[in-house]
C-alpha cells in the first residue's frame, strides 16, 4: 500500500512551470532517491510533501489522506508527520544539540521525561550523545549532518525528505554518512525520500530512482538499472 | 568640550561640576532623563516588536500601507508631532470635539510632562524598531523556520525560533532609541519637561554660560559611553550577519480566523498616533491663505534647509561610503576605531556634539567654517556618518569578495574596481543611504539649533523660533510644509528607483 501519492501535481513559480503533471506513489519503508540537474522541480516534490508550498493543481495524500490539492493546503506541516534533512541542514543556531532535537517534541507536548529519554537514545543511535550541550557552531560538518538527522528522526516521521543533505561534503566523510543512514534505515525502517544530483549515491541510497527533467518524470527505475543504463549511455558515443 | 567645562575664566576649576552637584536639580534632571528613555525604549519595544513581525511575517491586509503610515513619524522632527499632539488636545482641537472640552483640558495637562514626551518620543522611534524587526526578520534563512514548522504550530515557531534569532537586533534598537530619547531636546523643551538635554541648552542659549552648558552634557555623554559599552558587551557576536532576502521563499505565517481582528486593531493604534496628530495639524493649518502665509515667511529658510540638507546627504554618502569600505574589508588597522567613532559619536546627544564643534571650531583662524553653513555641514558629518557606513558595510557584505578580486586579477586598480564594480553593484544601498541621510539632517534640530550662523537657520530653525511667538494656523501650516519637504523628495525617488528596477526586470 502506498504511503505517499503524488496525483497529477502541477507548480508554477511567478508563471514559470516547475512541475508538471507530476504523478508518483511511495511505499511504506522504501528508500526512494529523485535524481535530477538543479532546477528539475526535485526540491519542489520535497516542499510540496512537507506543507510549506501548495500545489497549483492535483493532489497529494500521505497515508490515504489527501492533505493538499487544487492551490489549497488541507493539513499543515506540523500535522503530517513527516520529517526532514534540509540541504544547509538549518540547524537552529541559538539552540544547543539537545535544545536542537528537543524543540519538535516540546512542540508535540511530549512530557518531559519521555522527551529525555528519547533525546539520549537518538542522539546514541547518531553517535553524538557526548555534545548535548554544543552547539552547532561547534561542531564539524558531518557532526551536524548527524544532530539534523537526530531532529528530524526523534519524532518518528512517517517519511523522512533529505533535500541533498551530503552535496557540502568531502567524498570521505559523504560516502561514510551514506553508509550510517542505510544502517539508521534498516534500523528504524523509515520511508526516505531523498533527493540528489548525483547518480552513485542515488544509486546507493534509493531502491528506487526518479529520474526527473523539465519539471516531470523521465523514467523510474529499480537501483541497479541506474549504473548499467549510464553505462550503455557511454558505450554508445 | 570636556577641556573648556573643566575652565572658568580661563583657569582650571571644578566650579561648573560643583555647581551641578551641588543642587538637587542635577539628580533631578538625571531621574528625569533616565526615565524619559527608558520609559520610551521599552514602550517602544512593546509596540515596534509585534508590529514588526505582523507587517513581515503575516498576511495582514495592507500591510505595506501600514508600514508607510507607522514609519511616517520617524522622518519628520519629533517636536512637529508634539506640536500635532498639542494641536489636537487644544480647547478647539480635534479631542475636545470628540470628548468635551474639560476632557481634552485633562488630557492636555498630561501632555506637559512625562506622559506627553513619553507619548510622543514613542509615536517617533516605534518605526525605529519596527523597521530594525523587519530588517532582521527578513534576513533570517527561511529554513531555519520550516524545519520548525514540520513539528510546531506558527506561533511556538515565532517564539522558539524567530524571536530568539532576532532579538539581539532588536536589543540593539531598543539601546538607539533609548539613546535617541537621552538626547532628544526638542520635544522635552516644547512640553516643558526637564532633562539633561534642555539644561544643557538653556545653560548655553539663555545664560551663555559655556562652562556650565558643557558639564551638563558631560553626564550625557557619560551615559552614552556606558550603555554602548554595555550594548557592546552584552550584544558583541550575537547580531547574526545579514543575507539576502528573497520574498518568494519568505515564510509567511497565515493570520486564518484573526486577521480581522488584527487588522481592526492596527488600523485603530494607526488611527490614533500617525493619522489623527497629522489631521489635527491639517484642520489647524486651515485654508490654503495659512499655507501662502507660511511660504512667504519660512520660504529662505525652506530652501536653505533643502539645499543644506541635500549638500551634507551627499558629503555623508561619500564619507559613509568610504569608512564602511574600510570597514567591510579591515584594509586598515584604524578600521575598528572608525567604526567605534562614528557609532559614538551618532549616539551622543546633538546638543554635546554642538557644543563641541563650537568648542573646536569658534576660533578666528577657523571663521571660514564657523560663520558659514559649512559648520552646519560639519555637524552632520559628526552625527550622521554611522548611518551611510552602516549601510555601505551592510550592502558590501551581499557582494560576495570574488567579485573585487575578479576585477583586480584582470588588472584593474582600486580606483577602476570601486569605480567599474563595487560602485555599480550597491548603487541602490548608496542611494537608500542618502536618503536616510537626508532625512536626517533635514530633521536635525540638535545641532543646527546651536551651530547655525547668524541669518542662514534653516526650516527646523524657524518653525522651533515660531513656536514661541507664531499665531497657531502659520506654525501648523509650517509644520505642514516641513512634512511634505521631507516626505515628497522620498516619494519622488522611491518612485524613480521603482521605474527602474521594472525597466531592469523587461
Amino acid at each position: 500500500m502506498a504511503l505517499i501519492v503524488f496525483d497529477s501535481v502541477s507548480k508554477a513559480y511567478s508563471g514559470k512551470a516547475v512541475l508538471h503533471d507530476f504523478s508518483l506513489s511511495i511505499e511504506h519503508g522504501q528508500r526512494m532517491a529523485i535524481l535530477g540537474p538543479s532546477g528539475c522541480g526535485k526540491t519542489t516534490v520535497l516542499r510540496l510533501l512537507a506543507g510549506f508550498i501548495a500545489p497549483d493543481t492535483g493532489s497529494i495524500s500521505i497515508d490515504d489522506e489527501i492533505v493538499a490539492n487544487n492551490g489549497k493546503i488541507l493539513q499543515q506541516p506540523e500535522q503530517r508527520h513527516i520529517g526532514m534533512v534540509f540541504q544547509d541542514l538549518a540547524l537552529w543556531p541559538h539552540l544547543t544539540v539537545a535544545e536542537n532535537v528537543e524543540f519538535g517534541l516540546k512542540a508535540q507536548g511530549i512530557p518531559k521525561s519521555e522527551r529525555t529519554e528519547r533525546i539520549k537514545e537518538i542522539l546514541e543511535l547518531v553517535e553524538m550523545h557526548s555534545y548535548l550541550r554544543a552547539r552547532p557552531a561547534q561542531l564539524s560538518g558531518g557532526q551536524q549532518q548527524r544532530v539534523a538527522l537526530a531532529r528530524a528522526l526523534v519524532l518518528q516521521p512517517k517519511a523522512l525528505l533529505m533535500d541533498e543533505p551530503l552535496s557540502n561534503l568531502d567524498d570521505e566523510l559523504n560516502q561514510h554518512l551514506r553508509g550510517e543512514l542505510l544502517r539508521l534505515h534498516a534500523q528504524l525502517g523509515f520511508t526516505l525520500l531523498y533527493v540528489t544530483h548525483d547518480r552513485a549515491e542515488a544509486s546507493e541510497i534509493g531502491t528506487r530512482i526518479v529520474r526527473m527533467r523539465h519539471g516531470s518524470i523521465e523514467r523510474i527505475v529499480a537501483s541497479g538499472e541506474e549504473p548499467r543504463r549510464q553505462m550503455e549511455i557511454k558505450r554508445s558515443f | 568640550m570636556f577641556a573648556r567645562s573643566l575652565t572658568v575664566n580661563g583657569a582650571f576649576s571644578l566650579e561648573n561640576y560643583q555647581h551641578l552637584l551641588a543642587t538637587g536639580r542635577s539628580w533631578q534632571l538625571l531621574t528625569n532623563s533616565l526615565g524619559l528613555a527608558l520609559t520610551t525604549a521599552v514602550i517602544c519595544t512593546i509596540v515596534g516588536l509585534p508590529l514588526g513581525l505582523l507587517f513581515a511575517k503575516t498576511d495582514l491586509p495592507l500591510r505595506r500601507v501600514f508600514v508607510l503610515l507607522f514609519a511616517l513619524p520617524l522622518v519628520i522632527p519629533p517636536y512637529i508631532t508634539a506640536v500635532s499632539w498639542a494641536e489636537m488636545l487644544a480647547p478647539h482641537g480635534l479631542a475636545s470635539g470628540f470628548f468635551g472640552e474639560a476632557t481634552a483640558r485633562k488630557l492636555s495637562g498630561l501632555l506637559f510632562g512625562l506622559p506627553g514626551c513619553v507619548l510622543v518620543l514613542t509615536t517617533t522611534f516605534v518605526p525605529a524598531v519596527m523597521l530594525a524587526t523587519m530588517t532582521f526578520v527578513r534576513t533570517i534563512n527561511p529554513r531555519l523556520e520550516e524545519a520548525a514548522r514540520l513539528s510546531a504550530r506558527p506561533l511556538r515557531v515565532l517564539s522558539g525560533i524567530t524571536i530568539p534569532l532576532i532579538w539581539p537586533g532588536v536589543l540593539l534598537a531598543t539601546t538607539l532609541v533609548f539613546l535617541l530619547a537621552l538626547g532628544e531636546f526638542g520635544v522635552p523643551t516644547f512640553l516643558r519637561y526637564s532633562v539633561f538635554a534642555v539644561e544643557s541648552f538653556t545653560q548655553f542659549t539663555v545664560s551663555y554660560n559655556f562652562g556650565a552648558a558643557t558639564a551638563a552634557a558631560v553626564p550625557l555623554a557619560l551615559l552614552t559611553f556606558v550603555i554602548l559599552g554595555i550594548e557592546w558587551f552584552v550584544l558583541r557576536d550575537k547580531i547574526q550577519p545579514l543575507r539576502p532576502a528573497g520574498d518568494d521563499d519568505a515564510y509567511l505565517v497565515p493570520l486564518r480566523s484573526y486577521r480581522v481582528s488584527l487588522f481592526v486593531l492596527v488600523s485603530i493604534l494607526c488611527a490614533l498616533l500617525v493619522i489623527t496628530p497629522l489631521m489635527s495639524l491639517l484642520l489647524q493649518a486651515g485654508s490654503m491663505q495659512s499655507y501662502v502665509r507660511a511660504l512667504h515667511v519660512v520660504i529662505d529658510s525652506l530652501i536653505r534647509s533643502l539645499f543644506i540638507a541635500a549638500v551634507g546627504a551627499t558629503a555623508l554618502t561619500v564619507l559613509g561610503f568610504f569608512i564602511g569600505y574600510l570597514v567591510h574589508t579591515r584594509a586598515l588597522p584604524i578600521w575598528r576605531a572608525a567604526d567605534a567613532g562614528t557609532v559614538l559619536l551618532f549616539a551622543l546627544p546633538g546638543t554635546v556634539i554642538g557644543m563641541g564643534l563650537i568648542a573646536f571650531w569658534n576660533h578666528a583662524a577657523t571663521n571660514l567654517i564657523y560663520a558659514t553653513p559649512l559648520i552646519i555641514v560639519f555637524g552632520y558629518l559628526a552625527q550622521y556618518t554611522a548611518l551611510t557606513g552602516r549601510v555601505t558595510v551592510g550592502s558590501l557584505s551581499l557582494v560576495p569578495a570574488s567579485m573585487e578580486e575578479a576585477a583586480a586579477s584582470a588588472g584593474a586598480n582600486w580606483m577602476r574596481r570601486l569605480g567599474l564594480i563595487v560602485l555599480p553593484l550597491i548603487r541602490n544601498a548608496l542611494v537608500v543611504g542618502w536618503l536616510i541621510a537626508y532625512i536626517f539632517c533635514l530633521r536635525d534640530t540638535g545641532i543646527t539649533m546651536l551651530v547655525y550662523p547668524p541669518g542662514y537657520d534653516t526650516l527646523p530653525v524657524r518653525i522651533f523660533t515660531l513656536m514661541a511667538n507664531g499665531a497657531p494656523p502659520l506654525i501648523a501650516a509650517t509644520c505642514v510644509l516641513m512634512i511634505a519637504a521631507t516626505v515628497l523628495p522620498l516619494l519622488g525617488i522611491a518612485a524613480l528607483m521603482r521605474t527602474q528596477r521594472r525597466r531592469s526586470w523587461r
